[in-house]
């Protein structure tokens, strides 16, 4: 009882640490603001907002009325073109159209516009046919499923684990030719798929199917050709299965006041380092924690805010807010830790438009191929754009989506507080040797080597999604080389760069048998957090071959490892003594070490995965 | 109120304080004097926590200097004035009073009450747009707001004209005149002979001498006597010879028996001592002779570390 009250006195004491600092960098920061930052931050706001409210109001329609088309008002056609937001009906008479509808025939004038035209009125009367065909009572009978069955080689440029969606077959396929097409895998969605008028619905649907059953839809650009090729008129909609193009428009909203916001938040921990100036914060009586957590609170509560705001402008659920506040945490975490290791404002400009591009990359490029492939998952926008176009999203999802950003932010933070005290935060250290000190301020005994090996988990599962998802698309004759390589390097550098700082930092008596209890703790330590990345499972990423290849070797539950359970122990184990003994003789016999595990590693997997056959 | 046990601080290969041992009573002012790189920053951020030692132990007012509890009856004065130069004088000091968890009427008068004492005009204007004396003022002032029992500050005339020297060296004295007990370091060693009633000198971040002033000028100063005679002993054999000096003579002397010879020596000239005039040294006499002294293989020169 008195130790509950001591520890809710303890909390209380640090909420109300954390509000105070939390209330002076508000008032603070309001009055840093000159009016050109004002202004730009206003502009920002409404650059984005009218992105957004422009997408919400009926889409980014860049390519409206596009088309002039000649079509007397009672004619069939007329209905089709007027509601198409590329075709512009005008009189038969208008000489300045592209193209004439009559009653029983189409002029088109010889040119590329007059035969995109023609493209795209065929598009828009299947769009419009189908739904009319959608108002039907009877679905069975406006939608008989037909299935074709075609045998075909798999193609040298296409990797086993992905395929060309040959969709419909037919030109300007819709989500509806496209589910059918794919056969069983996605059918308990066709009815969805249908009524979402067969845009992004469908494919996200038949996109995850397909991946239950091995191949992966690749984007299928235009009638038939595909990705590779094909016929396009250039219009987004012509795209099948076509890209959630507003979708993403309006996702990519969340993503535009992130970037902005960083730069006040960026500006504001290094303002602490320059002259000395948070000394006086340090030698109150708060906790650095609590100082990281006031400064960052009002700015992660302005992210929500705006988060909040333009899902409410855009009609995204608590889904999209609760898949974009990670994304923002991490903006808000790679920053500080970046502001805490830049040492000047000029290193910290570099060190933010680093962030910008490479977490905007890494959130929205996934996201494009929503309907295409579970490795889109490794993007918390996915969920975005699946909320917005109206697709369920299982829990299994998220947390695969989010987790590892939410845990790669907290642990940021972790390694940044550690370097928040008087002996780190002033000094000019090279940004390298910054980051060593930031991850030995972690080490105070051998366990906790193991801990941080865990706690590198979520960058190792980042990191290793982003070498699929970059690689995914080259043969794959050599993507799983280059895979298993990149796992390998990944990995170690996770589990021995830790062990290196706190040898270099004089933790650890520089011995052989320090290093072998060092190498055993790190190498557990990392076997027991990579058991987390099961979650992978949830989203059957692990049966994609690549994802085979990078998950398998590590062992994480894949079936024909169960027996070889400790196999990846003793792996982490003997790699991480590996490193752990060069590191104790310096940079060097390090970097060899890293090699030599680097390669052990990669023959493991190699080892693995011909066993898996 | 300060008990300080081999307290040792090392940057990667470079000792910065090697092993000190010190205490400090209540109610006192205690210099830490040295050069640049002595040690001395090193040792102030050790006690208020902002440092942790490398080895040894510390008690402050009876905690470990980590505890928020005694950073909450600690005052602390950077060598620096670390400002947050968009806030005004006012809005800075009852930010800190509120983060010391003072209550918010109370954090007024106390703001109020300390910029009245330091004769602090200009309350609402930025603190960028201060001298640099006005500055100092208001950290002097902002480590008051808590009210604490202990005081360290770091050089807290360094850099200041004369005048303003004058007042927060005269501030000092005021607050052991309440009762506060404070710790501060200066390389001016003026400063620290006008204001403090204990001394430790540090030197390449060993203690190379501690005690009162009269105790450290006993054990390591030596005295001088001027003897002044009415009579020239230049001529004579006697050792040390008289310079002449306005219209009298004068020798310096380190002994009383010299003083004795000399006047001894003059009567026999048919003159007299005039006048005999003590010369004490100063803690820089002492200091200077001490660092010539001091073995210079205890702390590398150079390094990370803080002066």
């Amino acid at each position: 009882m008195t130790d509950d009250t001591g520890l809710k006195s303890r909390l209380a004491a640090h909420a109300r640490a954390i509000a105070r600092i939390a209330r002076w960098e508000v008032t603070r920061s309001a009055g840093t603001l000159d009016r050109r930052t004002i202004i730009l931050g206003v502009i920002a706001v409404l650059v984005a907002g009218g992105v957004a409210l422009g997408a919400a109001s009926g889409g980014v329609a860049i390519d409206k009325d596009l088309y002039r088309v000649g079509v007397a008002s009672d004619s069939p056609y007329y209905d089709a073109v007027e509601e198409s937001t590329v075709l512009d009906p005008r009189s038969v008479s208008d000489p300045n159209v592209e193209l004439i509808v009559s009653e029983t025939h189409v002029s088109v004038t010889d040119t590329p516009t007059g035969m995109a035209a023609y493209e795209a009125f065929r598009d828009a009367v299947q769009t419009y046919n189908e739904r009319q065909m959608l108002r039907e009572s009877n679905q069975t009978a406006a939608f008989p499923v037909v299935v074709n069955l075609q045998y075909r080689e798999r193609g040298a440029l296409v990797p086993p684990g992905s395929r060309v969606d040959d969709g419909g077959g037919s030109g300007g396929s819709t989500g509806g030719d496209a589910t059918g097409a794919d056969g069983g895998s996605g059918s308990s969605d066709s009815d969805t798929d249908g009524q979402a008028g067969g845009t992004s619905g469908s494919s996200a649907a038949s996109g995850a199917a397909a991946a239950d059953d091995g191949p992966i839809a690749a984007p299928d650009v235009g009638g038939a050709g595909g990705f590779l090729g094909g016929d396009t008129s250039g219009s987004p909609a012509s795209i099948s299965p076509p890209f959630p193009f507003a979708s993403l428009v309006l996702a990519f909203a969340f993503l535009v006041p992130m970037n902005f916001v960083i730069q006040a938040y960026g500006s504001s921990i290094l303002n602490e380092r320059v002259n000395r100036r948070g000394e006086l914060l340090l030698v109150a009586p708060v906790t650095p924690g609590d100082i990281v957590a006031g400064k960052t609170v009002p700015y992660l509560a302005g992210m929500v805010g705006l988060t909040v705001a333009i899902a409410l402008a855009i009609g995204g659920g608590p889904v999209s807010v609760a898949a974009v506040v990670p994304i923002g945490l991490l903006f808000l975490s790679a920053t500080f830790v970046g502001a805490m290791f830049a040492r000047s404002f000029k290193e910290l400009t570099f060190v933010t438009v680093t962030i910008s591009v490479f977490l905007t990359t890494y959130t929205f490029v996934p996201a494009i191929f929503t309907n295409v492939t579970p490795i889109a998952l490794i993007s918390p926008l996915t969920l975005v754009v699946r909320d917005l176009s109206g697709t369920a999203v299982s829990l299994g999802d998220f947390a695969f989506s989010v987790g590892p950003i939410l845990l790669a932010a907290l642990v940021l933070f972790l390694l940044g507080t550690g370097v928040y005290r008087e002996e780190d935060m002033f000094t000019q250290r090279p940004v390298p040797l910054k980051f060593l000190d930031a991850l030995d301020s972690r080490i105070s005994r051998p366990r906790s080597v193991a801990t941080l090996s865990a706690l590198s988990i979520p960058f190792v599962f980042i990191a290793e999604l982003l070498v699929i998802a970059v690689l995914y698309v080259l043969p794959v004759d050599l993507t799983i080389p280059l895979v298993l390589l990149a796992v390998a390097v990944v990995e170690e550098l996770a589990k021995s760069l830790h062990v290196y700082a706190a040898f270099e930092k004089a933790r650890f008596a520089r011995t052989i048998r320090v290093s072998l209890l060092l190498g055993a703790l790190s190498g557990f330590g990392f076997f027991v957090g990579e058991k987390f990345t099961a979650i992978v499972q949830l989203v059957g990423l692990p049966s994609l071959t690549l994802g085979q290849a990078a998950f398998a070797p590590s062992g994480i539950g894949v079936v024909a490892a169960t027996g070889l359970l400790l196999a990846p122990l003793v792996l982490h184990a003997v790699t991480a003594t590996v490193t752990a003994l060069g590191a104790t003789r310096g940079r060097s016999a390090y970097a060899l070490a890293l090699v030599a595990a680097i390669g052990i590693h990669v023959v493991y997997n190699l080892q693995v995965v011909s066993s898996l056959g | 109120m300060i008990t300080v046990e081999n307290l040792r601080k090392a940057y990667g290969d470079f000792p910065a304080v090697v092993g000190s041992d010190f205490s400090v009573e209540s109610g006192e002012v205690f210099g830490i004097v040295g050069p640049n790189g002595a040690g001395k920053t090193t040792t102030l951020k050790m006690l208020a926590g902002l440092v942790e030692p490398t080895d040894g132990t510390a008690s402050v007012l009876g905690f470990d200097p980590e505890e928020p509890e005694m950073r909450r009856r600690l005052g602390f004065l950077p060598e620096e004035s670390p400002l947050y130069e968009d806030m005004t004088p006012r809005s800075y000091l009852r930010f800190f009073a509120d983060l010391y968890d003072v209550p918010r009427e109370e954090g007024t008068k106390r703001t109020e009450a300390v910029l009245d004492r330091l004769d602090l005009e200009y309350r609402d204007r930025r603190l960028g747009d201060m001298s640099k004396g006005m500055k100092r003022k208001v950290a002097i002032a902002r480590s008051l707001v808590n009210d604490p029992d202990l005081l360290i500050y770091d050089e807290p005339a360094s850099g200041l004209d004369p005048l303003t020297t004058n007042v927060v060296l005269e501030f000092v004295r005021e607050l052991r005149d309440e009762g506060k007990t404070v710790v501060f370091s200066a390389h001016n060693l003026f400063h620290v002979e006008s204001v403090c009633d204990r001394v430790v000198i540090m030197n390449r971040g060993e203690i190379i001498a501690r005690g009162t002033i009269p105790e450290i000028r006993a054990e390591h100063g030596e005295t001088t006597y001027r003897v002044y005679t009415t009579v020239s002993l230049s001529e004579t054999n006697h050792h040390p010879a008289t310079e002449p000096e306005g219209d009298q003579h004068v020798a310096v002397v380190d002994e009383m028996a010299d003083v004795e010879a000399i006047r001894e020596a003059a009567e026999a000239a048919g003159g007299s001592v005039a006048d005999i005039r003590t010369d004490e040294p100063s803690l820089e006499d002492i200091f200077l002779q001490l660092a010539r002294e001091a073995p210079t293989t205890s702390a590398a020169e150079g390094g990370r570390g803080q002066s």
